[in-house]
């Protein structure tokens, strides 16, 4: 998979790394931003009133 | 043993790699998951809180000479709900999701202070505590009920289970200072135990009408099946003029 993607990058070797390095901030940064405040509230740690309002 | 034709070896490698490469990366998305509960919810709230009380201090240097608290919030739509109080000069209802006191809880650490914001909405509980809206105001007749994350966004009330009788819960709403006195050791109830935000809550040993504070949190820590109380009843109150109440001096 990542092989695949590694080849399919343009450009030379530095070029591949600096590409595939901004790929992966955008990933974390959609995982913080989307992702994760979605997946949160599953969680049981927004419990804390008694009438669960 | 016939050894695999070379194509069946390749694409079994291939098979192979891509399902590692895949547990790999669900372990990497965890990890960052469990950076994002533990850090970065704290980090969050922290600004969205300290953001939550210069919102109050500015609106307290505007309008509290001038008009008292009433003037920011008059517009406020919220149902009164049970509110019990009947005295002449009730303030106008707080407006849902904004903040409209802050809370002082020496017990929980000598800088230890949180906005209170108006409603219980998970969206409004990750900027600060949370006033069920159902309850009386602060400061007046009935049982001023606030819900607060115990873990994550801050842990705000991770020390709650400190709480001891005496302690002092300081509030103020920009024109005074409310010091609650706390009467009860935390107490443990499930989710579906309402009956501790009543105007006079049956377990908390109050049997008379009179001007109550209630603290909710979840326990235990880390869980969702119980819940933790304390309550306090209100000690005293004095005019912001006339300087930090007792409890916050050093």
């Amino acid at each position: 998979m990542y092989g695949f993607i590694w080849r399919h990058l343009p450009g030379n070797t530095w070029i591949k790394a600096l590409i595939s390095l901004v790929l992966v901030l955008a990933a974390v940064y959609v995982l913080f931003q989307y992702v994760f405040p979605w997946a949160e509230p599953l969680l049981p740690f927004n419990d804390v009133t008694v009438d669960n309002q | 043993m016939e050894p695999l034709p070379l194509g069946d070896l390749v694409s079994v490698r291939v098979v192979v790699r891509t399902f590692s490469e895949l547990c790999v990366t669900v372990g990497t998305v965890i990890v960052l998951f469990v950076v994002y509960v533990l850090f970065w919810t704290g980090v969050k709230a922290d600004t969205a809180m300290d953001d939550q009380i210069a919102q109050l201090q500015e609106q307290w240097s505007k309008g509290s000479v001038a008009a008292g608290p009433k003037e920011p919030r008059s517009t406020g739509t919220d149902a009164p709900g049970t509110s019990s109080g009947t005295s002449p000069d009730e303030p106008a209802p707080y407006k849902n999701g904004k903040p409209f006191a802050v809370m002082y809880i020496p017990r929980l650490g000598f800088t230890w202070n949180k906005p209170v914001l108006e409603g219980t909405r998970t969206s409004t509980l990750k900027k600060g505590l949370g006033h069920y809206a159902s309850t009386a105001q602060l400061g007046q007749p009935g049982n001023f009920a606030v819900a607060g994350h115990r873990r994550t966004y801050g842990d705000p009330f991770k020390d709650f289970p400190r709480l001891r009788p005496g302690d002092s819960v300081v509030l103020t709403d920009g024109t005074s200072w409310f010091t609650y006195r706390i009467d009860t050791k935390p107490y443990k109830t499930l989710p579906s135990d309402i009956a501790v935000i009543d105007p006079v809550p049956k377990k908390s040993g109050y049997t008379r009408a009179g001007r109550y504070l209630t603290l909710t949190t979840c326990e235990p820590e880390w869980g969702h099946s119980h819940r933790l109380i304390v309550w306090a009843h209100l000690d005293s109150t004095q005019p912001v003029e006339a300087g930090k109440p007792e409890a916050l001096r050093r």
